[in-house]
């Protein structure tokens, strides 16, 4: 491996209706913040390149500049009007191969560049398979659903990657993704094999990263950069995918149409099927959603079918794996606060936790908190709620 | 008159994963999962995907034949896989080779095993996710391998069996937006995700009659799984290039696991006891004044 071979941090943005998708300039921001300390570390000019595909997208390209890019490769095209798997993993692969786009970018290295250092996709129905489909043309590998990410200098001791003897690997991109229960962190790394016997290159090192975590950059018009134009070469075959209709629906828990949402988790352990009922009970008295966290989705516990089919479903859940929420009141019961789950909740105006433990990560992460167990502290809510007049209805 | 209709071959692959079960699944202290003391079972989401096979047995008589990659005991995902779809043919790839796979070296050795099952397929369905990994990766590389087209979160679809063609309903989630349902069509072979919310559908009482008929037969099988189960190590199964699969051919690695650290409070918690009915009192109007007041967003 030369030092040109793989350059620049690619991020696959994702836009609808002429707008980027919040998780695209989030992504932006992130490459913005771990290029700039890359550069320095390692006194290099690697780029941010925002790579994006679509029909009229021109106009979007500069706002990426203002965002953080230093260049934006797009590709324009009634074909590429909305998203195909097929036709966009052929796209961005030649995209992320292209040495002439390379050479545009930099000049510096581009002979022998063949793919991007670092690769970037957005964790959601889009980019999620779209970097499965990519890093599989591409061959190398990919982390998924990532909330933290460093680039370091790392010396690694592996059965397979080095033999068994420690190596030293440079400019790794340390990818951390949160376990389905929030309170792990995987540190994954996509590293060459550099054992003899199988030796192989594996780049880019590519994440998918969930939307909601990283803080985009302020916009800025006076940020410059510059806008390439690729013309993809599409084969019929790479088209046969063909979109007929496209509807858009609402979904039938709708969170946005309430002012107060009462969520649940684990906490309703004790006797799920009653304390389900002592939550559908409140959330009455408020007019508000009820919504799940992360494990209920994954039906824990032995309730009725009613319960099981209209609470224990993925479409309830709040959070990072499910939907992010911002209502006037956002009531936490029987929740620990897994970050997953914070992530989803944060835009709340207020937020009341109800937990026995006190040391739940919850705490820090609401405005009052009751200590107590939800079958003692709800009734009494319900009480006061109950002897409220007017009630209040939203 | 009868149409003379070309056979379908469908496959699925699918996961055996840790049972989440109450009763089944174990916690440790610490909130996360005691793999150890937890069973397995079938993953639900494989489970949603073998559903989809038994639709395309039932409307159309295809063929289902099962895969998974995995320990011996994997068999157990295979055998409650084919109760729900009563497959034919059932596939699991097991080798010391494999173990420690990500999902480029998993996709691997399930395209390798797709392409000796019997028949040409038309279809593979997949998992929406696996419940422990939740990468959702496996699919739409084992796709891209395949040289199949890819669909995901697939929520309904019907297949043309003259033209060879399948429609789909993907329901596609943008966040900050909107959901939207998409129609496709797609000559076959295709590589379908099925979302977790599918539910097929019969209509017609003929349609009705195979179901039931597809199902009684499908109890026999899966009690006699072992009949139709065909175990593979990396050999059997031909991996050209074994440098593909397993670790060798994972770019990926756990390099460790950590506890996330706490982090800093966002928000300033007045805390409250339970059983004070006065502070009860006093958060019950605070929830009133948070809910009136002005939405300016």
């Amino acid at each position: 491996m030369t030092e040109g071979d793989y350059r620049h941090l690619y991020v696959v943005m994702e836009h609808e209706e002429g707008k980027l998708i919040p998780v695209s300039l989030e992504m932006l921001g992130e490459a913005r913040r771990l290029m700039d300390n890359f550069n320095k570390k390692y006194s290099s000019e690697e780029k941010v390149v925002a790579v994006v595909l679509g029909h009229n997208v021109k106009k979007i390209c500069e706002e990426m500049i203002h965002y953080g890019a230093d260049y934006v490769i797009y590709a324009d095209s009634p074909e590429l009007e909305y998203f195909r798997n097929l036709t966009f993993t052929k796209v961005i692969s030649q995209i992320a191969r292209d040495k002439d786009l390379a050479r545009k970018v930099s000049e510096e290295y581009s002979k022998t560049f063949k793919k991007p250092r670092y690769m970037f996709f957005a964790a959601d129905s889009v980019g999620r398979h779209l970097s499965s489909t990519v890093l599989v043309e591409l061959e190398s590998g990919l982390a998924s659903d990532i909330n933290k990410l460093t680039v370091d200098d790392i010396e690694v001791t592996h059965q397979h990657k080095t033999a068994g003897k420690p190596m030293k690997y440079n400019k790794i991109l340390e990818m951390y993704r949160p376990d389905f229960s929030g309170f792990l962190w995987t540190l994954i790394l996509c590293l060459d094999n550099k054992n003899p016997a199988i030796e192989r290159e594996y780049h880019p090192q590519a994440c998918s990263i969930i939307p909601g975590v990283f803080e985009p950059l302020e916009y800025n018009a006076s940020r410059i950069g510059e806008i390439i134009e690729y013309h993809p070469k599409l084969e019929p075959e790479d088209l046969r995918v063909k979109i007929l209709s496209r509807n858009i629906v609402k979904s039938e828990i709708d969170f946005s149409r309430y002012k107060v949402i009462v969520s649940f988790g684990r906490g309703i352990k004790e006797s799920p099927e009653e304390n389900i009922k002592l939550i559908e009970e409140f959330a009455k008295e408020l007019d508000a959603a009820i919504g799940v966290s992360l494990p209920i989705s994954k039906k824990p516990y032995s309730v009725s079918e009613r319960m099981k089919f209209t609470y224990m479903i993925p479409d309830r859940v709040i959070g990072t794996s499910g939907r992010k929420v911002a209502p006037l009141l956002y009531v936490a019961v029987g929740i620990s606060g897994a970050m997953q789950h914070i992530a989803g909740i944060k835009e709340s105006d207020v937020v009341i936790a109800i937990n026995p433990d006190e040391n739940a990560p919850i705490k820090d992460e609401c405005d009052v908190f009751i200590k107590g167990r939800m079958e003692d502290v709800i009734p009494k809510l319900i009480e006061v709620l109950r002897k409220q007049h007017p009630k209040i209805r939203t | 008159m009868k149409i003379m209709t070309p056979p379908l071959n469908v496959a699925v692959i699918v996961k055996l994963e840790p049972d989440f079960s109450e009763g089944n699944v174990t916690y440790n202290s610490d909130g996360t999962l005691n793999r150890a003391e937890t069973k397995s079972t079938l993953g639900p989401h494989s489970a949603v995907a073998a559903n989809a096979a038994f639709y395309a047995k039932v409307k159309y008589g295809a063929r289902v034949a099962i895969s998974t990659m995995g320990p011996p005991v994997a068999d157990l995902a295979l055998q409650q896989a084919q109760l729900i779809s009563n497959a034919e043919e059932l596939h699991l790839y097991s080798d010391r080779i494999f173990a420690g796979a990500d999902t480029l070296a998993t996709a691997e050795a399930l395209k390798t095993g797709i392409k000796k099952m019997e028949g040409k397929m038309d279809i593979v369905f997949s998992g929406h996710r696996a419940s422990d990994g939740e990468t959702g990766q496996t699919g739409p590389q084992t796709a891209w391998k395949l040289g199949f087209p890819f669909l995901g979160d697939v929520i309904d679809y019907d297949i043309n069996l003259e033209a060879r063609t399948v429609r789909a309903k993907r329901l596609i989630t943008l966040q900050g937006f909107y959901d939207i349902v998409e129609e496709v069509e797609v000559p076959l072979p295709v590589f379908i995700t099925i979302h977790p919310s599918y539910r097929p559908l019969f209509k017609t009482v003929s349609e009705r009659l195979a179901f039931e008929k597809y199902q009684k037969e499908a109890k026999v099988r899966a009690a006699n799984y072992k009949q139709y189960l065909k175990i593979f190590n990396a050999e059997q199964l031909g991996i050209a290039d074994l440098s593909l699969v397993g670790l060798p051919g994972s770019p990926t690695i756990v390099y460790k696991v950590e506890r996330i650290p706490k982090g800093k409070a966002n928000r300033n918690a007045e805390m409250v006891d339970g059983s004070d009915s006065e502070a009860i009192r006093k958060v019950v109007i605070k929830m009133q004044e948070a809910m009136s007041r002005m939405v300016i967003r």
